[in-house]
């Protein structure tokens, strides 16, 4: 037995030559509330869709608990909630009956209903028909829907897409509250970094169907390090002077980067510099936002 | 099984299946209402010798294009139920089989199907006593010609529940469904082994029981490829 909720390997899926999703290895520990990050077309959804066994993957295996999920779909999806995308509901059904609906099928104790509805703050409004619901309580319904069966993993597709700022808290809130109430462990997606960034433990990056970063959202931050940026009237001059001092600095048209270094470091730099008579226009701190971090990992830079 | 179906029941509350299906018997009884009505003189005339038989023909003639609509738009409705809002995805993620949920909707169609059935039947009997055709009621040949054909026409229930279910636009299985009931209304010119001369009952044999039998076979086979079809595919 591994000791992840979900693992996977060389997850692969082709449409037609197309790989969308590209030997993606997942790893899941239990209790996360794991980030699943990409840009839009990156693979998230087809990942998603191939973790509740909506989609076969091409190639490769998901143990979802431990267990195959080619061999115990079933018994895997029974402790899985999912929120796919736009929410799912029956328009023209309260959301009592909605729920009434998914929890006959899961043979669920008619009490649960309730208890998810105080979970997602919709008692008040149960018996009304979903149609009139705001996006932001459909997408609450969504989770409540997904909670119904006591899962203890809960697979989250852009569950603040199209939600308006406080609609957006209300449901970070609500993900952030999960693993620590019920001991619930969370996959959710997103492809706005700060989202993730709010609410994740552990972040997997994907871009071209590729998992290009995988490691806890602390990793993440350290690799938006702090630099500081020198600008001086004669960049090139002035590196070869540092570099001849022994202080290995990048160079960046007229500016000098310093990276990682101490106070002492830094005060030493700029007194050599001054020795040599260059003119100090500016020294600043340059901190690289995560932003910064996915674009450069993503590669899109210039994008769109 | 018994969860999927009572979970499919709720969700086609408050929507306009139920009318469908109580819509269709009654509109076929209350032409035949109107029918008889105003041209009772004659048609007494015509069919003295059985006024039962004649009154159930009627209404058979008029029930086979009626089914063969009324199954295409109650299919349609049934899947768009879940296309509607893209429930299918939220659905199949349940711990329950692919295979259950489609054998679910199929089970919901042809039991619809036979309520208005039923109901057909109910309605001719009512109208014939209405119309002072005697107690002497043949319930046998009632049942037979309210069933059969609908049972006949299983291979279209099955094929337009596969085409509504796959097919997300709704136009394409409304359009072949419907072009298939007017094909049907000049089915009795076509050799016995076209689908579309089943409902009609008719055959080589006189024997209408024959016609049921390929209905059920074909509807079976076209469910069991549609089966395995739909959970072959990945959910969209």
């Amino acid at each position: 037995m591994s000791a992840f909720i979900i693992e996977t390997k060389h997850l692969t899926k082709k449409f037609g030559s197309k790989r969308v999703v590209n030997h993606i290895d997942l790893q899941v520990k239990k209790g996360e509330i794991y980030g699943f990050l990409g840009p839009n077309g990156a693979g998230k959804t087809t990942t998603i869709r191939m973790l509740l066994g909506l989609a076969r993957p091409t190639k490769g295996s998901i143990h979802i608990f431990g267990k195959d999920i080619k061999k115990e779909k079933l018994s895997i999806l029974k402790k899985v909630g999912s929120l796919v995308e736009y929410p799912s509901y029956y328009g023209h059904l309260t959301a009592y009956e909605n729920l009434e609906a998914v929890r006959i099928l899961l043979d669920a104790p008619k009490s649960r209903i309730d208890e998810v509805l105080s979970i997602v703050r919709l008692t008040k409004d149960a018996k009304r028909p979903v149609k009139g619901f705001s996006l932001g309580m459909k997408q609450r319904l969504g989770i409540a829907t997904a909670l119904l069966g006591n899962p203890e993993l809960l697979i989250l597709d852009e569950p603040t897409n199209g939600l308006d700022p406080s609609g957006i808290i209300e449901m970070r809130e609500l993900i952030k509250s999960m693993p620590k109430e019920h001991g619930i462990t969370i996959v959710i997606s997103s492809h706005l970094l700060s989202e993730i960034d709010q609410m994740a433990t552990q972040v997997g990056i994907i871009s071209k169907g590729q998992m290009i970063f995988q490691d806890s959202i602390s990793k993440l931050r350290e690799r938006s390090t702090s630099k500081i940026k020198l600008t001086v009237n004669h960049a090139e001059a002035a590196w070869k002077t540092l570099l001849s001092h022994g202080y290995t600095t990048q160079r960046m048209q007229n500016n000098i980067f310093v990276e990682n270094s101490s106070n002492e470091k830094i005060a030493e730099i700029v007194k050599a510099l001054v020795q040599h008579d260059y003119s100090i226009y500016r020294v600043e701190e340059e901190k690289k936002s995560l932003e910064d971090i996915f674009l450069e990992l993503t590669g899109q830079e210039g994008g769109l | 099984m018994a969860r999927i179906m009572a979970s499919e029941f709720l969700k086609i509350k408050r929507k306009m299946i139920l009318f469908l299906v109580f819509l269709g018997p009654i509109g076929v009884i209350g032409l035949e209402a109107v029918n008889f009505g105003l041209r009772y003189e004659w048609l007494t005339g015509v069919y003295k010798e059985d006024l039962w038989g004649g009154l159930i023909g009627e209404v058979s003639m008029l029930s086979i294009p009626t089914i063969l609509i009324g199954l295409t738009i109650l299919t349609s409705m049934i899947a768009n139920i879940e296309h509607q809002t893209n429930t299918w995805k939220q659905l199949l993620a349940l711990p329950i089989s692919k295979s259950r949920v489609f054998t679910g909707k199929v089970l919901l169609a042809v039991l619809l199907l036979l309520v208005a059935c039923s109901l057909l039947a109910g309605g001719t009997i009512i109208l014939g006593l209405l119309l002072k055709f005697g107690s002497d009621i043949p319930f046998l040949y009632v049942v037979k010609m309210c069933f059969f054909p609908c049972l006949a026409s299983m291979p279209f229930l099955a094929l337009q529940i596969w085409l509504a279910i796959t097919i997300k636009n709704q136009a394409l299985p409304l359009t072949i469904g419907i072009v298939g009931a007017i094909v049907s209304m000049y089915g009795m010119n076509f050799p016995d082994w076209v689908p579309w001369k089943w409902p009609l009952l008719m055959n080589e044999w006189d024997k209408p029981i024959y016609s049921v039998l390929a209905g059920l076979g074909l509807g079976i086979l076209i469910y069991l490829i549609s089966l395995v079809e739909f959970h072959r595919k990945d959910v969209q």
